[in-house]
């Protein structure tokens, strides 16, 4: 068994390592952490190195994937690469859900027969609230992206990031995912993280690494202690969730990350529920 | 952006600190080499432990290892090593005499009449500039003086001086504003 094997089946590690597909999106939401949007420089990893990284993570004793961005939808090759990734290990990829055309979704069906979930971000009920936050008309092509996904068999999580919301808004948002297909299980809601345009915006809470699970993740920009680490403000890449600048092997940042995690003082668990 | 002048490399802040990085931050401005080091974590947590090992108090003892730090930094030419060991050259108790002939001020000869320091300042320029093999009679007047501890140490100490003083001048490294406060009252440049 190797040594980050132990530390997750100790849960002293968290198992998911988490790849940035690539930075651009189509969107550009008020508290991107990575101030994504359509101009923003790509910064792939490229499929090759994902599933090299992904293969070097199962050897190593990871037992999840995630693949984020930017929007990892934007990169042609996404569907083919999320099956391949989930052949080897299970994995979540988030998306916005706005660039789920037909044949892009057609592409998806695969990932029916294998542990893959993919995150869509839904903060309102509301398609006014929600795409304040998101952009215009946000709310309908997510409405419409979640059932069709659905309906190929395709497991869906959807994940509300707010600063806050009311019993009443949380209680129209859940029965809106029940009714397009999607469990209570399935459901997060997190708190908006203060990095990157989140900052300029005044929104969210502080998050260092006492706060977010030690999740690696890795860049084009090297490996980091959480998918909240690679933000990006004012241009200029943040290093303070910086673990290494090497990505490949795998193994040198795990092993760093590892040694960050067990020269941890005790009792500094992750209070916030930032997944 | 043509004709702008480019800058060494962004020194990372303490609020910016990597994970890895962050104890060197941890007793306030860790200096500029520690600051442009933090840019890759993984090899500035190796290295430093090097250079304190290297650099730092060991076996051989202060003066003779500041003797071979700023000869080769002046033999180099690196301004911020140069500037920096000046002042820790005097802090170890150099004479001013002294340190001006390390940095090609005055004459070494006239400076340095001790035959072990001369035989080690001879062995260090031979090192530091190369290439090729040192000449037979640095290396007789070199073993005639050094122990061979002394001399694996002291010819890591110029390797070591070496990669710093590259590092320092290709990333443009500012020098401490403390040290260059010290250097003006001193009358140094």
């Amino acid at each position: 068994m190797t040594a980050v094997a132990e530390a997750v089946a100790d849960e002293v590690l968290p198992g998911r390592v988490w790849l940035y597909a690539n930075y651009h999106c189509n969107l550009a939401c008020t508290y991107c952490l990575t101030e994504s949007d359509p101009r923003a420089e790509r910064r792939e990893l490229g499929s090759q190195r994902m599933l090299a990284l992904a293969h070097e993570a199962a050897e190593l004793g990871f037992t999840a994937l995630g693949v984020t961005g930017g929007e990892p939808f934007l990169l042609a090759y996404l569907p083919e690469l999320l099956a391949r990734l989930a052949a080897i290990l299970p994995l979540v990829c988030l998306s916005n859900g706005t660039v789920f055309t037909e044949g892009r979704l057609e592409r998806l069906r695969p990932l029916a027969e294998l542990p893959a979930q993919i995150q869509i971000s839904l903060d309102r009920p509301d398609p006014d609230a929600n795409d304040a936050m998101r952009g215009p008309d946000n709310f309908r092509k997510v409405m419409e992206a979640i059932p069709r996904l659905v309906e190929r068999g395709v497991r869906v999580r959807i994940a509300t990031t707010v600063t806050s919301i009311s019993d009443e808004e949380r209680a129209r948002l859940c029965q809106l995912h029940r009714r397009l297909g999607v469990p209570d299980a399935d459901h997060i809601i997190r708190p908006i993280v203060r990095r990157g345009r989140a900052v300029d915006h005044g929104l969210g809470v502080d998050a260092g690494p006492a706060d977010l699970p030690a999740e690696l993740t890795i860049t084009t920009d090297g490996a980091f202690w959480s998918p909240f680490g690679p933000t990006v403000h004012g241009g200029r890449l943040d290093t303070d969730l910086l673990v290494t600048r090497t990505i490949m092997p795998l193994r040198v940042p795990a092993a760093a990350l590892l040694r960050l995690v067990q020269g941890r003082p005790p009792g500094t668990d992750s209070q916030l529920n930032i997944r | 952006m043509r004709g702008m002048p480019v800058t060494g490399v962004r020194l990372i802040e303490a609020e910016q600190a990597p994970l890895l990085a962050r104890r060197f931050y941890a007793n306030g401005d860790p200096g500029p080499i520690v600051a442009a080091l933090a840019q890759v974590p993984e090899l500035l947590e190796v290295t430093m432990p090097f250079l304190d090992a290297a650099l730092g108090p060991s076996a051989v003892d202060a003066r003779t290892k500041e003797l071979v730090i700023l000869r080769t930094s002046a033999v180099m030419g690196c301004r911020y090593c140069i500037q920096t060991h000046t002042v820790a050259a005097r802090n170890t108790g150099l004479s001013v005499e002294e340190v001006a002939a390390l940095r090609g001020e005055a004459p070494l000869e006239a400076a340095f009449t001790d035959a072990r320091e001369h035989a080690l300042l001879r062995w260090v320029e031979v090192v530091a500039v190369g290439p090729g093999q040192v000449p037979q009679a640095v290396r007789r007047e070199a073993r005639a003086w050094l122990e061979d501890p002394e001399l694996v140490e002291l010819t890591l100490l110029v390797g070591a001086t070496l990669l710093l003083n590259r590092f320092c001048t290709a990333l443009e490294l500012p020098t401490a504003p403390k040290v260059l406060g010290r250097l003006a009252a001193e009358g140094w440049r």
